[in-house]
Formats: structure tokens, sequence, C-alpha cells
């Protein structure tokens, strides 16, 4: 065990992937020499040479696309995006392509997309996205979003293993300010598994990513109020644990859900429609959604702070839930 | 003026038997080239009497390209051709039945059902299954070639595109980051001078889409898609080229598009003299003239091949008639796959 | 596609967006010969104008739509019939039916009723509510209408500000058999909140769970202390008179709220009064044959069947037997007229556990079955209702009713009837008795003999003493002599 950064931990597992396997390679840009825009591949080209951290043109189609050949042939890329933003310029090949080629021709395409995901610092509308729920819908992709850096390392090498396109959403607010224990060793972490990150009894928060940690906060201020409030992370969002949400709705009858990305439309409106068609008899209150509100991501700090959902919008949030 | 180097027809025999064609090869491109238009005359026919649901395309004078291209591959190359190369299919050797079974929507379909038209490939034979959104297939295959490189095989790849969907980013992406990593990758462009009912003047603006292989780093050349040795030829050195480090190649095949766009389209746009005079081109027709005159072609011969493939393709259709229709309850099997479906053949 | 021998020709779809077709021109006539794949008529479309192959070669049989008339792709637009095939009869296409909506069940309400009082009738599984007889008979099952679905969701509570029951506070009242009315409740407007529920539930006076009913069969004794029962179709709300404030307790005194079986089955029990003449007659039965044959079968049966045959299959079987000669026995009276019916469903009273009321489910069409199959079906039916497993129509639409509560020893009774049923038999506990009896000789001896005593209380309104009273004689006279080759 070793203390470690989100981005760390990610690091970390990437390269011990590519160790581990001569399959493993990165494609993007600005990741070889430069160690990536964020330094998540930082030292890797110099380790693993030139053919395997590949410095891409300005080109997200041709990286996500030559991903996708190269998977076919046998390979098991990871492509980074600079931001996940600029996957919308990949959006036509992953849906196209990547997402139906093993439908329509059973040939699986075991590849990866590392997207720096989220907002938090002013990075404005092109720089802070969170764009899961629209892969999510796609049938054939997978959509996975960690919260801490130890389910960072153990879902990115369950990403490289798996056999279907992988959409890795690494939350760039979290990757210098989250440090916690992270085994050393090699571990995988199933998708579709939530995590229970803090139990209660009487509401229950489901969420992913940078939120769980808004949560986590919100909930120590309502404990003091007497209310104990329960944060369900999902780390995947494709496939997401119905039955983890399920279960935890049962036992506390009010559900918060909570993303950090839009609300209409974004995935949370999927599991409030799920609980409220599985779990209607369990509900003591309607279900709650809180989520960013329908704009591009503004920049100025005051509007980035009235678009992500704070700690006090969900403390504030809990508090109705509770007192219906 | 074209910046692209135009090929030379092709001459004499001789010239071919340093590209390893044999008298026996050489009824085997003859042969495929007839049985990629019987399949395809055939399949017009079953889709008329409503047999085959959907749309149908044909590459009605394009077989000559396809087939061109598709024998210069070695036994591991790879390939994404597209909706008027059936003939590489038929070359790389995909059974005619499966492949009026995909037509036909059926379980032994190479897509079992799940895609139709010519959107199915056979990866034991080295090809990849082509989308609608052209030329999608040009990053994958570039991809492949990526594979190859990081892996130091001595193998290519060869990507598919129209003249028409050479507009779309999609190609400029593909061409330059091959072009820009010396890949091992050959670009063939099927210029049929059609995209449905675009002329190629409202495509693109210079004489030929070759032309643009320069300004991503490589050779483009143009070369007369109705002569199927002569693509062969150009498809051979390029081959040999990209497997030998010398990166890609951008052939453009000269043809015109015979048919509609599909068989619903009767191209009344395509002014009618364009179809007479590419008709005298008829690849088929040249190349049994070219077999006549330079490889004894008999008319025994002829005649024998031409009853064979009748029944091949007669046994053909009724075999994939017999193919069942997919049980719907599959609708939703194969969206993602399990670790192991993880054998597909290239996977070493 | 070809029926029978015949080929069929089908407007193609030409173009994935293209859905009809005008033929332009029949290049064959009827009875012309034509080769497959040679050109059959010229059609027009949206997209293009085209000719059509001939699927087959043989003889254009018939040609089903003319020149100039546009159909639907895949339409049939001509027959070919191949060489040296006869002309074949075409079959016409499978109508197909669809398939008529099934009836929904009826909604097992009681389990989403938010309305207070009934969801704690619901907890009886259903059971339509029994009035009680004033004698030592178990508490009664309340009304459930369990057809109704309480729209009554509004009606309740005025004194509470917000008088509205989430899905999971209804559940849970459901199945505790609590009446959400008399819950103080801490959420919004005073809504009764998940906690207050369970909060209640646990330390709440006296709450009355849904216990699993005591099977009345299961037993070689007359068990099950019975009540009449309502079958169905009943008042929707019970009295809301509850939620009045609770008035202090005076000293040595204990205050409890009534729950809604409890108030279900006051309710009924007034109302039947009420509305039936009631009267009872009485008749003692020799149960000898029966106490002999059921030795023999008690063996064989639950070897071969698993099934007890209780002393109530014997009863109700006689019973059944005999309400086919008295239908107004069987009967009800409705508004101004008299229905009778050529079917019994005989409801058998089963009573709760720890005394908590009482269920009455019924076995339809009794008349069809005989000892066995009646045997069997008591059993089914009180194992269900033990096992809460009871619909809603397992508790509507008796006829008549068979009591037992003599499982106690009683040997006497006056049960309530089942509204709207016309009469209710009670049975007794069986009991030795000496009795006069005649000798070989025909001179008069004392024997002692297993004596039940029976009842029929019946709506003098409708039956009259002496139609009561050959219906028990009857009765007895089948118990009497019981055939070992009967039933």
């Amino acid at each position: 065990m070793a203390e470690r950064t989100y981005l760390q931990a990610i690091s970390d597992g990437l390269r011990q992937e590519m160790r581990r396997d001569k399959r493993v390679f990165v494609i993007g840009e600005d990741v070889g020499v430069y160690g990536g825009a964020f330094k998540v591949t930082l030292g890797f080209q110099e380790e693993f040479g030139a053919w395997r951290v590949i410095d891409a043109p300005l080109s997200e189609t041709a990286i996500v696309g030559g991903c996708t050949g190269a998977a076919l042939m046998g390979m098991r890329p990871v492509a980074e995006m600079q931001f996940a933003d600029f996957v919308s310029c990949a959006w036509d090949h992953l849906v196209t392509v990547a997402a139906k080629q093993f439908y329509r021709a059973g040939t699986p395409v075991p590849m990866v997309v590392r997207l720096p995901s989220g907002g938090g610092f002013s990075g404005g509308p092109f720089h802070s996205q969170n764009p899961e729920s629209s892969f999510a819908h796609i049938p054939g992709l997978k959509c996975v979003c960690p919260a801490t850096p130890e389910d960072a390392k153990g879902l990115l090498a369950t990403a490289i293993e798996d056999p279907n396109p992988v959409l890795y959403f690494e939350h760039k607010h979290l990757y210098r300010r989250l440090k916690a224990e992270v085994p050393e060793e090699r571990y995988t972490i199933p998708f579709g598994e939530a995590r229970t990150h803090r139990v209660g009894e009487d509401i229950s928060v489901i969420t992913w990513g940078a939120m769980v940690h808004t949560a986590d906060e919100a909930a120590e201020e309502l404990a003091k109020e007497d209310v104990s409030v329960e944060v369900v992370d999902l780390r995947t969002v494709m496939p997401w644990d119905r039955k983890a949400v399920l279960a935890s709705v049962e036992k506390t009858s009010k559900v918060l859900v909570l993303h950090e990305d839009t609300r209409t439309g974004g995935f949370g409106a999927e599991i409030a429609a799920t609980i409220a068609e599985e779990a209607f008899e369990s509900l003591d209150a309607p279900v709650k959604r809180i989520a960013a509100p329908d704009s591009p991501v503004p920049f100025s700090p005051p509007l980035e702070k009235a678009f992500i959902p704070q700690v006090e919008t969900v403390a504030s949030g809990l508090r109705e839930l509770a007192a219906y | 003026m074209t910046i692209a180097r135009e090929a030379d027809p092709v001459a004499a025999e001789a010239e071919l038997r340093n590209s390893g064609l044999d008298r026996e090869d050489l009824l085997t491109v003859y042969r495929n080239m007839l049985l990629t238009r019987g399949i395809e005359e055939r399949g017009h026919i079953l889709y008329k009497q409503g047999k085959i649901p959907g749309s149908f395309y044909t590459g009605r004078g394009n077989e000559g390209a396809a087939v061109g291209i598709a024998t210069a591959m070695g036994p591991d190359d790879v390939g994404a051709p597209l909706h008027r190369d059936m003939g590489v299919h038929i070359t790389r050797g995909v059974e005619p039945w499966r492949i009026i079974a995909n037509y036909m929507g059926k379980e032994d379909g190479p897509a079992r059902g799940k895609d139709g038209n010519v959107h199915m490939a056979d990866a034991r034979l080295g090809l990849i299954a082509m989308v609608s959104h052209l030329p999608a297939m040009l990053p994958v295959a570039v991809g492949a070639a990526l594979a190859f490189r990081i892996r130091e095989e001595s193998r290519v790849a060869i990507g598919w595109f129209g003249e028409g969907s050479a507009a779309r980013g999609d190609a400029h992406e593909a061409m330059n980051l091959a072009g820009v990593r010396r890949l091992p990758m050959v670009f063939v462009c099927d210029n049929n001078q059609w995209a449905y009912s675009t002329p190629t003047h409202l495509g693109f603006a210079t004489p030929n889409i070759a032309d643009r292989a320069r300004s991503y780093g490589f050779e483009g050349v143009v070369v007369d898609g109705t002569d199927v040795l002569a693509v062969y030829r150009e498809a051979k050195r390029a081959i040999e080229k990209a497997r030998s480090g010398g990166g890609p190649t951008l052939i453009e095949c000269m043809t015109l598009r015979m048919e509609g766009h599909a068989v619903h389209d009767d191209a009344f746009y395509v002014p009618k003299d364009m179809f007479e005079e590419w008709a005298k081109h008829d690849p088929i027709e040249r190349f049994r003239t070219w077999l006549k005159d330079y490889a004894d072609l008999r008319e025994q011969e002829e005649e024998e091949i031409a009853a064979d493939l009748k029944k091949l393709l007669n046994e053909a259709i009724r075999r994939a008639e017999e193919s069942p229709l997919p049980d719907p309850a599959t609708v939703t099997e194969g969206v993602y796959a399990a670790p192991e479906d993880l054998d597909t053949p290239h996977h070493k | 596609m070809a029926t029978g021998t015949i080929i069929d020709v089908v407007m193609p779809q030409m173009g994935v967006s293209v859905s009809e077709g005008t033929i332009v021109k029949w290049l064959k006539s009827e009875g012309e010969t034509i080769e497959a794949d040679e050109a059959l008529l010229e059609i027009s479309t949206d997209k293009v104008d085209t000719e059509v192959p001939s699927p087959g070669t043989g003889v254009v049989a018939k040609i089903l739509v003319h020149e100039g008339e546009t159909v639907d792709v895949g339409t049939k637009l001509a027959e070919i019939a191949p060489e040296g095939a006869g002309p074949a009869v075409a079959e016409p296409e499978p109508a197909v039916e669809p398939e008529p909506a099934a009836e929904p069940e009826p909604a097992v309400e009681p389990e989403l009723a938010p309305e207070p009082a009934t969801a704690a009738a619901a907890a009886e599984a259903d059971a339509p509510s029994s009035a009680e007889s004033p004698g030592p008979a178990a508490p009664a099952a309340p009304a459930v209408p369990a057809e109704t679905p309480a729209p009554a969701a509004a009606g309740d509570s005025s004194e509470n500000g917000k008088s509205f029951v989430s899905p999971v506070v209804a559940r849970i009242a459901a199945e505790h058999g609590v009446d959400v009315g008399t819950i103080q409740g801490t959420g919004q407007g005073g809504r009764v909140t998940k906690k207050d529920i369970l909060a209640f539930i646990e330390s709440g006076p006296a709450p009355a769970p849904a216990a699993p009913p005591e099977a009345a069969p299961t037993e070689a004794e007359p068990v099950a202390p019975a009540a009449p029962t309502e079958p169905s179709a009943q008042p929707t709300a019970p009295p809301v008179i509850a939620n009045a404030q609770p008035q202090a307790a005076g000293t040595g005194e204990t205050l409890e709220p009534m729950n809604a079986m409890r108030r279900g089955i006051a309710e009924h029990m007034r109302r039947s009064l009420d509305t039936a003449a009631h009267v009872t007659s009485a008749i003692e039965v020799d149960m000898s044959k029966v106490v002999a044959i059921r030795e023999k079968l008690k063996a064989s049966y639950q070897k071969d069947y698993g099934v007890n045959p209780t002393y109530l299959a014997f009863v109700g079987r006689a019973a059944v037997d005999t309400l086919h000669d008295y239908p107004w026995i069987n009967g009800e009276l409705r508004d101004d007229q008299i229905v009778t019916r050529n079917y019994v469903n005989l409801g058998i009273a089963v009573e709760l556990a720890d005394g908590k009321g009482l269920i009455v489910p019924v076995i339809k069409n009794a008349e069809g079955l005989n000892l066995l199959g009646l045997a069997r079906s008591i059993t089914d039916i009180a194992a269900r209702a033990r096992d809460k497993k009871l619909l809603p129509d397992d508790v509507q639409g008796g006829t008549f009713t068979i009591t037992n509560p003599g499982g106690y020893g009683t040997f006497h009774g006056t049960p309530v009837i089942s509204q709207p049923q016309a009469g209710i038999l009670g049975t007794y506990a069986l009991v030795k008795r000496p009795w006069v009896v005649q000798d070989a000789l025909g001179n008069d001896v004392l024997a002692i003999r297993p004596i039940m005593n029976i009842t029929l209380t019946y709506d003098h309104r409708l039956v009259d003493g002496a139609l009561a009273g050959r219906f028990l004689h009857d009765v007895r006279e089948k118990l009497q002599s019981w055939g070992e080759d009967r039933y």
C-alpha cells in the first residue's frame, strides 16, 4: 500500500498494464514527449518507446477509429482524449463503428478511451463537461466513472481487460485533490458493482465521480442534524448496479440522485425512472434529482458555482427529503 | 492536370508473369469477376422478387478494380472493402451462399441478420465489416496498419473509399495519420464518378482524389479501374511497398458506376452517352478479350466456367433460402462481448 | 413464397422508404407461360420504375392486381402454377385473431390501498369481514372492499393536515394490519412517515398483525371456530369514527384504538343482524356411520392423496348435496327478487391465529366435488389462508357458509349470517352420548353414540321454519346413512 493521488493511481495502473501486456499501447495528443496534458503518461515513452506511447496528430477520429482497427487486430489500445469534451469529434466513430462492430460482425473491440472530464476550475464550456449519459445510452459501449484513487486503478485494469469499447471518465478535478492508500499490486474491480461510500439509514444518495465527495460532505452536515445519509457510489454508469441502488432505496425509502452532468436526460433520469418503476412501494418521498442546470458549463466563477452542484445545495436537498 | 501518376495500361502477358500470375491465376481472376457479377445480378433479381429486404447495392462496372486489388493482397493482409467491392469478398474466399444469406437477413450470413447488404465480413479472411457512414472504415484500416507497425509484422492493411466520401474528415485524418507514421497502408479510392447523384465536379475541386496523396506525404496513382491487370499491377506494387516499410499509397481506380446508387435508383441524372461509352470498357469483357488474345482462352473453357458458376449460384441461392431467419428473441444478444469472444483470428 | 404448389408474385420493396407500388403493365396475361426470372410486369414506385422478374416457371394462373392499381409492398399480385401442378387452392392467410385482452385480475387492493382503514383490512389477506356470533367464536375479519379500490384514499383523517399516505407506509400498514389514521404523523403537513409507522408498530398498542389463520380442517377433530363472513362486494369505508381525538383513560382503564379489521367486523355484525331475520334451528346427528367410514378412509386418504377426511368434509358434502333440493337456502334476497343458483359456492370459516380474526375462503362449485374433492379443497384453502396466499377471488362469491365453532367443545350456537346469503350451517363438538337405539328385536336399548349437534341459522324473510327443519332433517339423514360406496 502506498498513498497515491487519484492521478497517480491512474498512471500507476496504466503503467502496470503496459508492463504486463505488450498489446497495451497508448495513443493521444501530447501523450508521448509531453507526458500528457495532465501528465498521466509522464515517463511512459521513455520506458515503453515511441511505438507504444504514440503522439497522434490532432485527429480524434483517427485516434479513436485507429484504436478500433488496432483492437480488431488483437491490440489493447488506450486512447487519451485530451479533454472529455473532445470526444464529440469521435462520437460518430464510437457510436457508429466501435459500439456496433461486435453485434454486427462478431469481432470484439477491446479498447479504452480515457476522458479527463468534469469541471470546477473555470475550464469553461469545452473543458468541463461530463458526457457519460450520451454514451451510456448507446448499446455496445461501457462507461466507467471512478471516484477514488483505489477505484480508479482497479477499474482501469478491468477496462483494459474488457473486450468491449470502454469510456473511462477520470474526473480531472479529483486528479490531485484526492489522496488515499492504494494497493501496489494489480487488482481489478468489476463493472456494474456499486460501492457504499458511506452507510446511512435515512436517505440514500446515488451518485458517481466527483459528486461522491460532495455528497459525503453534505452527509457530514446532516449527520450533525441527526439525519443519517447513505452515499452509494455507482462507480460504473454502464453497466450500473441496479440491485445495490434498489436495496439502498428499500432500506431508507428516500433517495436523491445526484450527478454533475446536466439534469435533462442526464443518467440520473434513468436511475430515477428505474427506482420509480421498481421500488415504488419502498418510497416514502418522491425521487429527487440534483444535477447541473441545463446550460453549457459557464466560465466565470460565480456562474460555475451556480452550475456545479455544491455541498450546500446537496445538503439543502437532503434536508428537504428528511423533512418530507 | 493531375498531380498523381497515371498508370500505364497492361501490355502483354509477360509483364504480368513478372508479377507472379500464371495462367491458372488468370483464369481464377476471370472466374472471380464473373462470380462477382453473377451474385449481384442474381441478387438484383431476388430483390425485385421481394426476397431480399431493405435496399440493394451493386458494384457493376467495378469488378475489375475490386478483384484486381484483392488478388494482390497477401494471405495475412487485411482489408475493409465497401459496397462496390463484392469482388474483394469473392477473391478472399467468402462463400457465395453466405453472401446471399446475408442479403436475405438469414442466420447464416456473416452478420447473422444483424446487418444487411454488404455490411458483412469474414474476419478469418482478413476482412472488416463496413458501416454506412463513409469513409468511417479508413481510420479503422489505419488502426490495423498501426497494429502491424507496432508489432513489426509484415502485413498490410487496405482501406477502400469512394470519391464522394473523400469529402469527409475521416478520410483526411486517416490518410494524414498513415502518412505521418508511414504505416503499412494502401488507400483505394473507387472513383466511379457519381456519388449517388453528385458528379465528381461537385464533390472535389481537383482533377483526381489521388492528387491529395502528395499532401499526406505519399504517392497517388490513377489507374483505369476497368483494366483488372493494370489494377493488379499497381496494387501489387503499393502493397509490397507498404510491406517493406515504404509507407502508404493511394490508388484511385477510375470506373463508371454502371447502375444506380442502389437498385431503387435508375440514375436518370447520368448522361446516356456516359453509359454508352463506359459500356465499351466493361471489365469482364475486356479481360475475356485479353485472355483470348494472350492466354488462349477457348470457347469450351469459357462455357465450362459459365456453366460451373451458374450451378454454383443456383446452389448458393437454394442454400441461402433454406437458411433460417434469426430468432426474434436474440435481438439483444451480442451487444456486448464476453472475454471468451476474444478469439478472432488476428488476436495474436 | 408458395402456397401448396402455387408460386406467389409479390410487390417488391424498391428502396427502404418505399411502401407501395403501382402496376404499370402486365407483360403476360392469365394462361400464358413464363420462365423464372423472365420479366413478368412493370411497376412504378416513388423511387424508380422497373420490371419485376418472375419468381418461378409455369403458367400465370391468376392476376390479382390490375394495371393502374397501387398496392402496398408485399401484396400478392399474381399466382403462377408451376408446370404439371393442378390448380391448387390457395389457402387464405389465417386471420390473426387478436388475443382477447386478458381480464385484469381484480387488483389486490389491500396491498396498495392508501386508505388507512382498508389498508388495515387488507392485512387480513383480503378476507371479507365476518359478522361475529355472540358466541365464543373468534373475532371476525374486517370487510375488505376487494373489488372497490379505495378511492377513499382521499377520505380519511380530516383531522390530520395531510392525508397522503406514501407507498411504503401503505405497504407497511397493510403488512401489519395497522390503521394509518391512528398514528401521529411527523412528516410534512402531519403525514405519517415510514419512521412514524415503524415506531408505532414497534411500541404501539396491540397492533393486529395479520397472523396466519389456523387452518381449521387440518385437525381430526372439528376445530376451526367459525363465524359467518361477508363474501364480497362490500361497502366501502367502514365507519370512520375512530379518528376523533382519543379520550383520556380513566383510572384502571387502558385505551387502544380499534383497528380496521375490528371495525369491519363490528360494522358487518350489526348490519347483518339489522338486515336478516335471524332464526336458528338445531338437530342432533348420530355420526356413528361417519365415524366408522372416516376411520376406514383416513389411512388411505392420507397415503394416496395427502388429505385428511375431516368431519367438516363429511358434513360439508352432505350439506351441499342437500342444498340441491333447497335452492332458497342457497339463495339470496336481492331487492325484491329471490335469487337461486345452480351452483354452490361454499364458504368455510377459518380462524386466524391468536384469535385475531376470521377468514371465510370460498370453495367454488362445491356441488361438483365428491368427498375427496371437498376434503382436498378444504385442506388447500385452509393452507392458503394460513400462508396469506388467498386472492380476492377466493373470498368472494359465496352462496352458503359452514362454520365450526365446536372446536372448543361447545354444543350449540347461533352464528350470524354472512350477507347477502340466506343461511349458515353451524357444526359443534362431536360428543359421545348415551343414546336410545333399537336392538335386533326392535326394543329400546341404550348405546353410546357419537352425537353432533348442527344448526341452521336462516333468514326468515326468505326461509321458513318448516323449510329449515326439512333441510336439517335431510342433512341428518345423509350423515346417518352414509354408505361406504357413496361419494
